[in-house]
């Protein structure tokens, strides 16, 4: 007893169309509210506790703010014309700009060469661990640490002096022209594990095969890294660099605890010049027009990452 | 055939080769050697100079060995009772635990939402919780440390509670979504025609699935929280809610008359529990890593 065969366009006929629309509807919204409800407690913190913030910041920036009576009256970008006149801000973007470049050449220049060395030598976990080992102390303590070893009497001071033979006190950290470098040295120290161990897996995920034919074929491991290494681990740098690169612009507990006797702490990054001027002055226009700053610069850097993963993937297939 | 390949290699020329690899290798053992000890010299340092007396800091060279190892207790309940160390560790510990437990509970909820259900406009809810992610701390700082005022919970546990289980919803939202994702929905629909409500779902069949990347962000989430020294510099800065790297940075600034000795001391036992964990959880960990730079 066979059936007619019924088409999809007789079987809608048959239920109804309209009917058909109207249930699955019925359980989009259901099925929504559902969700919502799964999702209410991270949309409300997230929203209410990131996001709107985030909106007053950049209302707060364009607004006149008085001692005594609060906000005053539309600003328009007055707040940020009078960044542009205040010398320690002008300071603050110079060394923001070197601590980004630093940051950005410095760990990834050493974790690869470090990456490319430590690769199939004996003893490489040990290696690999001992150079990891300061990232898992708090970057506090880092700081609390290295503050100790550039003080006048400490560690660094005795190892330069052992080797020029003289006895040797310089404050590194009181000095405008070493306090920057010192508080470099220091993250160097702290996130080159981190950037090798991610290049290690980068240069793990490439094959084999192409590196030996070279070698067979006589290419020197100059010529190997340069034409096989280094464009497949292209995707790998992009995210490391962006990762550098935002770390080194938002640092905040390495300057502020290595940097609290200089004189000159605010202008050490933009991250310290907008906590100072806002929580220590009471400036609040002028250090949300500096978050504001930030904000964009790390909000460029991001949508530029993306935008280079997408073109790197799109040659690379 | 065999004998007809091999003398077109020069047998001579690759042993040659092999002596210089061999060589070399001895070289790179040596700069490994040489670099790892560099980096050690800080650590070195570090443990040196916690089981010295005050005096014996500053009298000796900072290389010099410690004389004897008992001075490290005197050190250590200084430093526990002068930076208010205990305060630290139990609101760190509490913020920690509490924090990144119930964001990770959120992020799974949410994560649930954006995967196991069908409607429509899923991405614009996704990325509403990811904006999270993408703004710098400065932006938050102002306008938090004035609606916490306008609120009454500035300077309190709730407020700093509030403010990290926030901060740390989007990172495993997003991690949690990938791997929810990618989980079979058939069990989800046959417990469903089983008459199984969506939060029976959740809990009896996704969650248990998931419980491996919500270990993993979960342990990422609270040593970020542990480490957090800015956030509770503007929110919470009074003694009894201060973060432990708070109170660590205190104590450091205060210049009090305690010497290196004493600070580095409160140094090392405020990174005990992250470096507990670490080694602990080190393949977690290592799977985090994966999660997050790739």
């Amino acid at each position: 007893m066979a059936r007619p065969k019924e088409t999809d366009e007789d079987l809608l006929r048959r239920i109804g169309f309209a009917a058909i629309e109207r249930r699955e509807r019925a359980r989009q919204n259901h099925n929504r509210l559902v969700a919502l409800a799964f999702m209410a407690p991270a949309l409300i913190l997230v929203v209410f506790v990131l996001l709107v913030p985030v909106a007053i910041n950049v209302y707060l920036s364009f607004m006149n703010w008085r001692k005594f009576s609060g906000i005053d009256q539309f600003a328009g970008f007055a707040n940020y014309a009078d960044l542009g006149s205040s010398p320690y801000f002008f300071d603050a973007l110079l060394n923001t700009a070197v601590w980004v470049a630093a940051s950005l050449v410095f760990p990834i220049l050493i974790g690869l060469g470090l990456a490319l060395l430590f690769r199939g030598v004996r003893f490489e976990e040990t290696f690999k661990n001992i150079v990891f080992l300061p990232r898992i102390l708090a970057p506090t303590a880092v700081a609390v640490l290295w503050f100790y070893v550039y003080a006048p009497h400490g560690l660094l001071n005795r190892v330069v002096g052992f080797f020029a033979h003289a006895a040797i006190d310089v404050g590194w950290l009181y000095d405008q022209a070493t306090v920057t470098p010192s508080i470099i040295l220091t993250f160097v120290w702290q996130t080159v594990g981190l950037v090798m161990v991610l290049l290690l897996l980068g240069l793990n995920a490439i094959p084999k095969d192409p590196l030996e034919a070279a070698r067979i074929d006589g290419a020197t491991p100059w010529d190997a890294f340069r034409a096989i290494i280094l464009p497949l681990l292209t995707p790998t740098l992009l995210v490391v660099t962006i990762l550098c690169v935002l770390a080194g612009f938002t640092v905040f507990d390495l300057l502020w605890v290595m940097g609290a006797g200089y004189p000159g702490l605010r202008t050490l990054s933009l991250a310290i010049f907008m906590y100072f001027e806002a929580f220590q002055k009471g400036g609040w226009s002028f250090g949300s027009a500096t978050a504001v700053i930030i904000g964009l610069v790390v909000l460029s850097a991001t949508w530029l990452q993306a935008w280079l993963q997408h073109r790197v993937e799109q040659t690379l297939r | 055939m065999t004998t007809h390949a091999l003398e077109r290699f020069d047998l001579a020329a690759i042993e040659r080769s092999e002596r210089v690899a061999r060589g070399s290798s001895w070289i790179a053992l040596g700069a490994c050697a040489l670099i790892s000890l560099v980096w050690l010299v800080p650590f070195y340092y570090l443990v040196a100079t916690i089981f010295k007396t005050t005096q014996e800091y500053t009298l000796s060279d900072p290389f010099a060995p410690p004389r004897s190892l008992s001075p490290i207790l005197d050190n250590a309940v200084t430093a526990w009772n002068e930076a208010t160390m205990g305060y630290g560790m139990a609101n760190s510990a509490l913020y920690g635990a509490l924090g990144a437990g119930l964001a990770v509970l959120f992020a799974a909820m949410a994560a649930f939402g954006l995967t196991r259900l069908d409607y429509r406009g899923k991405n614009a809810l996704f990325m509403t919780i990811f904006a999270g992610t993408i703004f710098p701390f400065q932006m938050y700082l102002i306008p938090l440390f004035f609606m916490y005022g306008r609120l009454g919970i500035l300077n309190t546990h709730f407020g700093m509670l509030l403010f990290y289980t926030a901060i740390c919803i989007p990172f495993p939202t997003l991690v949690l979504k990938n791997f929810m994702s990618a989980l079979s929905r058939e069990i989800d629909e046959a417990a469903r025609m089983e008459g199984a409500g969506e939060f029976t779902v959740f809990l009896r069949i996704v969650l248990p699935n998931a419980l491996g990347p919500m270990t993993a962000t979960f342990l990422l989430q609270f040593t970020w929280i542990w480490n957090d020294l800015l956030f509770s510099t503007v929110l919470g800065n009074r003694a009894e809610v201060r973060s432990i790297m708070n109170s660590l940075q205190v104590f450091q600034g205060s210049y009090a008359s305690t010497g290196p000795n004493v600070v580095l001391t409160a140094a090392l036992i405020a990174s005990l529990p992250s470096i507990a964990l670490f080694f602990l959880l080190r393949r977690h960990f290592m799977e985090g890593l994966k999660v997050t730079g790739l």
